[in-house]
């Protein structure tokens, strides 16, 4: 099968709520599971829980980065100060009263990326629209960050290296075929 | 050592089909680059996780420190190819040549970026090869570039040869397509070491050397936002 790759039009809200529902590893960690939409939060943002069980809040826009990074920010903050209640409320994070992260989605990065990117618990992504054989799909790009706030960042206490967001591009590789995956069975 | 690599291990000519190739897809472009603009040589690494940045991060800065000004960049900061075989063919890189290293982690992003030579880190497990196998293979749908391979995390140097010949027998075999081995990072070196303490200063030195000495770089222009603001 061969692949046609292309940039895609930018989706509206909803289209890019669903695609990042559909992401939800990649954005929060493999084992990552959605949060139903019980509450109310500025911006409406995306509630998940991460393999930890630690809750992420995933504040997207599909093109006004500064109204997600406030947005989420308020939100991270109203789920900082009702901790107690959001894990009465949601089951799956099983009482464990572990501190919010927040996850930042936009067509670009917001101003002071670069410096908030450092910050431990917070990540930012902008993501590129493609269209992939006719279906849309996202790719995520992490901010760039300068050496020294990298190893601040890395030197952070991180909940798991599973955690760590994988390439949405990992969903279009191409298949292999029997012959292939019978080579790669063992080294 | 190299006497005895798999032919695989052979870095393929420029041959007069590929460049012919190169230069269509370029062919329409205004070769002058506009005022504010700048053409550099960028190392494009396509990373297997966002986190393998710690790799272009420190290799840009040992660059640096010997005497390769290096910058990061970053996909959007790519405007255009420049067709510029005879530069790649000398090879040889010279004290003050400038360098962009270009993280990304999508493949699509680095095929739209048009660059000819890309670096995959790739980590030292059967996974992990697998998928650099695949991203190869999407790769060599399109227009198909050099590819270097750097062996993130093996044991030592006999286990990172062995991963490295597993994917490149298999690029080989099934995709026609041959692969540079870069050299390898092994499992003690890691993000927030101090690089310059541990060997694994010496392990990207290495790989800086023989990016910079094969010619392994994408002439690009490099237009950088006037400012956020």
């Amino acid at each position: 099968m061969k692949l046609k790759i292309e940039t895609a039009e930018t989706p509206d809200r909803e289209q890019l709520r669903s695609l990042l529902l559909d992401a939800a590893d990649q954005i929060a960690g493999a084992g990552a599971s959605i949060l139903e939409p019980r509450l109310r939060w500025d911006g409406n943002p995306m509630l998940l829980a991460d393999a930890q069980l630690r809750p992420v809040l995933v504040s997207f826009e599909p093109e006004d980065s500064e109204a997600a990074l406030i947005n989420g920010l308020r939100g991270v903050e109203q789920l900082h100060n009702a901790l107690p209640w959001i894990n009465q409320v949601y089951e799956a994070l099983q009482q464990r009263q572990q501190p919010p992260r927040l996850v930042v989605v936009a067509r670009e990065f917001p101003p002071g990326a670069t410096v908030l990117g450092a910050c431990p618990g917070l990540r930012l992504y902008r993501y590129q629209p493609l269209s992939v054989n006719g279906e849309v799909a996202l790719c995520f790009e992490p901010v760039d960050l300068p050496p020294a706030a990298r190893v601040t960042q890395e030197s952070a206490p991180r909940p798991d290296t599973t955690t760590l967001p994988q390439q949405a591009s990992n969903d279009i590789l191409p298949p292999l075929s029997d012959a292939e995956s019978a080579y790669f069975q063992q080294l | 050592m190299v006497s005895r690599l798999n032919p695989a291990w052979q870095r393929r000519s420029a041959s007069s089909s590929r460049l012919a190739e190169i230069s269509a897809r370029f062919r329409d472009d205004d070769p002058a680059a506009t005022p504010g603009n700048n053409v550099c040589r960028a190392i494009p690494f396509l990373l297997d996780t966002p986190e393998q940045q710690w790799i272009t991060d420190e290799l840009s800065r040992i660059l640096t420190e010997r005497g390769h000004p290096c910058t990061l960049c970053s996909p959007g900061d790519v405007i255009r190819v420049e067709h510029s075989p005879a530069t790649r063919q000398t090879g040889a890189a010279s004290a003050g040549d400038a360098y962009s290293v270009l993280a990304v982690t999508c493949p699509a992003t680095l095929l739209e970026s048009g660059v000819d030579h890309v670096v995959l880190p790739v980590p030292a497990s059967l996974d992990g090869i697998r998928i650099a196998y695949q991203r190869i293979k999407l790769l060599s749908q399109h227009a198909t570039p050099e590819i270097g391979i750097v062996l993130v995390g093996p044991r030592d140097q006999h286990a990172a040869w062995r991963y490295f010949r597993k994917l490149a027998v298999a690029t080989l075999r099934y995709l026609d397509v041959p692969l540079l081995n870069l050299g390898f990072l092994p499992e003690q070196v890691g993000p927030g070491q101090d690089a310059q303490a541990s060997h694994g200063h010496h392990f990207l030195t290495r790989i800086g050397e023989r990016l910079l000495h094969s010619g392994f770089y994408s002439t690009v222009t490099i237009t950088r936002p006037q400012n956020n603001t």
